[in-house]
């Protein structure tokens, strides 16, 4: 263990891996901080960029521009109260107020601070837990393996965004997108319409730059507006004075981290609902709950904390079966695809260096983030005043170039625009685009392990394996849990109705 | 058209994509559509369910929020705020010839990628954003799309060494190669 710890640190010792994490960074900071535009689809414009060099390198230049954008995404929260995704919500409570008051700097420095001591006890949390977890791995079979991705499905379509139904019809269409192409199993072409092109299936990256980074341009053209219209307020406060509050709050940090990595474990549960989760938290231990939402540094320092803490969480059921946690996560199993690069047991066996790889990244490129943010947050703070107009013809020229460079095939530029109306037109009707992207990345997942299972156990394989026979009932619970909690309150409202 | 009835084309489409995939996975063998077709049914099943339940009801309803599973209440108030002003935000809808708009640039860049290549459409594309957008004057639109095409140009053609698409203008560059 203590040599794939030392191993995982070497590998990024490398000129092309410590670059390319400092560009990756630095790239992540700038997307960050443009509203809209959030990890996901700053991974997705990365995607064609991670062929063809170290996998460590490519590891550094994607984990770490995600890590950046969570960051990147508070600062507006903080400065102009707009959040650039729904995880930077919390933020505004009292980051802006503090911004009101001339305590920007502080909150800047509170909220990176917290972060990067929550993403520390993440990576640490990630480190330990995974001699704990090796034996479980390696004890499930394929049967298991099929259920948890059926579970994770199921979990995901629940409790994300929006409506069940959408998600879930979000989710089956990802799946069955997936399946374009050549069956590997018993080489049967599958809803290729004759089309050459078609018989290799739709490149992942190419769909995630269509449905997440061309679908947000087009957003941002139907503005047409500044994507932050204000201006940034006389400042009082120290950089020194916010490392010092999260210093102080150490038991916030370390209550909220915990609370980040529990919800990063879970699949669908993103960092939107472990910010606010995060918050109230804060709220509920304070002895002075009234400073909430009034400037209140507790409430700057616990979401970020919560945030930083997520990724090791999230990483965890991505590493060890395959699962993403969310659709960040599903973008780094793209690329783990692409890099021909397998999670499972065979993650925390044969690539176990990597693995740590990945945690000593998330540890590096926290100090990376506070360190070059805390230096040019005032710079960054007015690339938000930028105009769509500038914004969208550069984003979208990337998009559809990298979407051609992905497989050097003209094609994929015409599936990359198709995805991102799609992704448009999904985001619009809210039809979770999360949803989709995970149903495509379990798609293969599930379909191998189907098969494999049939081979080793026939049809009746559930009942030979307990433990699948138990997820299969907790994915049934688990779809049938959002109609019974309906069926509850109804009758709750039903039997209010009728006692008044 | 209302919200409504946009709702109920998009649940529609749906439709008939799963059932195009049912009756496309009928012509598969018995492995091959062991998961396609029953997912294809189960999509139809599901678009029907969500085009029956929003002309009758909400299935907005049916939802876990884990904020309200886990039930902290300081943050009942901030989420129910968060929601509202999603749902602000979602109802004022973007002008349909603004939406048209952004589906017409999109399909303006393809249409340029696969004619010209990425080389030259990325040029006559920034150049011509920028001239008809008027956010900068034709002579600074020229020199931030002539730098922006180099950059791209530089990073995916020379570094990265990815094969260069010329469409139209193959016979063309092959003439001068």
């Amino acid at each position: 263990m203590l040599d794939a710890i030392a191993a995982g640190l070497l590998a990024l010792l490398t000129p092309q891996a410590l670059l390319f994490m400092l560009i990756g960074v630095v790239y992540g900071l700038v997307i960050g901080i443009l509203p809209g535009l959030g990890g996901v689809v700053a991974m997705a414009l990365l995607l064609p960029f991670t062929y063809g060099f170290e996998t460590e390198a490519t590891l550094a230049l994607l984990l770490g521009a995600h890590i950046a954008t969570i960051w990147g995404d508070s600062v507006t929260s903080i400065l102009f109260s707009v959040p650039g995704s729904a995880k930077g919500l919390a933020l505004c409570f009292d980051g802006y107020p503090m911004t009101k008051q001339g305590q920007a700097t502080r909150a800047l420095a509170a909220s990176a601070t917290g972060a990067l001591m929550g993403g520390v006890i993440g990576a640490v949390f990630l480190a330990i837990c995974i001699p704990l977890i090796r034996p479980v791995i390696l004890a499930l079979g394929p049967s298991e393996y099929l259920m948890m991705a059926l579970w994770g499905l199921t979990v995901i379509a629940t409790f994300s965004e929006g409506s069940l139904v959408k998600g879930l019809i979000a989710s089956v269409l990802g799946v069955l997108v997936a399946f374009v192409g050549m069956d590997v199993v018993t080489a049967t072409p599958r809803f290729t319409f004759g089309s050459e092109f078609l018989m290799d299936g739709i490149s992942f990256p190419v769909a995630m730059i269509g449905l997440f980074a061309v679908s947000e341009m087009m957003k941002l053209a139907v503005r047409g507006t500044p994507i932050v219209d204000r201006a940034l307020m006389q400042e009082t406060s120290t950089v020194w004075q916010g490392i010092k509050d999260a210093l102080g709050h150490w038991w916030l940090v370390v209550r909220s981290s915990v609370l980040g990595l529990w919800i990063g474990v879970l699949p669908g549960v993103g960092a939107s609902v472990a910010g606010l989760a995060a918050y109230a938290q804060a709220v509920q231990t304070s002895r002075t709950p009234e400073r909430f939402g009034k400037g209140a540094v507790e409430g700057v320092i616990a979401p970020d904390a919560t945030m930083g803490s997520n990724e090791g969480g999230g990483l965890m059921p991505t590493l060890a079966f395959g699962i993403p946690g969310g659709e960040s996560m599903a973008i780094l199993l793209v690329a783990f695809i692409g890099l021909g690069v397998v999670p499972g047991p065979e993650m925390l066996t044969k690539n176990l260096g990597l693995v740590f790889s990945m945690v000593w990244i998330i540890v590096l490129a926290n100090v990376l983030v506070t360190l070059i943010g805390l230096g040019i947050t005032p710079w960054l703070a007015r690339l938000p005043s930028l105009h769509a107009n500038l914004m969208v013809p550069l984003v979208l020229c990337v998009c559809l170039v990298g979407a051609y460079a992905t497989r050097g095939r003209i094609e994929d530029v015409v599936v990359a625009a198709i995805f991102g109306i799609a992704g448009y037109l999904m985001d619009a009707y809210r039809y979770s685009r999360a949803n989709f992207v995970i149903g495509m990345v379990l798609a293969t997942m599930i379909e191998r392990n189907l098969h494999i299972s049939l081979s080793l156990h026939g049809n009746g394989f559930l009942m030979q394996r307990p433990i699948a026979l138990a997820l299969l009932v907790l994915v049934v619970l688990t779809a049938a849990s959002p109609f019974i909690r309906n069926w509850r309150k109804r009758k709750r409202l039903a039997a209010r109705g009728a006692s008044t | 058209m209302s919200r409504r009835a946009q709702e109920n084309i998009v649940a529609i489409v749906f439709l008939a994509m799963f059932a195009g995939v049912v009756v496309l996975s009928l012509d598969f063998g018995p492995r091959a559509r062991m998961i396609p077709l029953p997912l294809g049914i189960l999509g139809v099943i599901l678009a029907l369910i969500q085009l029956v339940w929003q002309n009758l009801g909400s299935t907005d309803t049916l939802k876990m929020d884990m904020i309200e599973v886990s039930n902290p209440p300081g943050v009942e108030a901030a989420a129910a705020e968060a929601r509202a002003s999603e749902a602000k935000a979602r109802n004022a809808e973007p002008s349909l010839s603004r939406r048209a708009g952004a589906y017409g640039i999109v399909a303006l860049l393809l249409a340029l990628i696969l004619a010209f290549g990425p080389v030259l459409a990325v040029f006559a594309f920034t150049l011509g954003y920028f001239v008809v957008t008027r956010y900068y004057t034709p002579i600074l639109a020229f020199v931030y799309a002539a730098a922006f095409t180099a950059a791209i140009d530089l990073l995916f053609f020379v570094l990265l060494e990815v094969n260069p698409y010329y469409g139209l203008l193959a016979p063309v560059i092959a003439r001068f190669q």
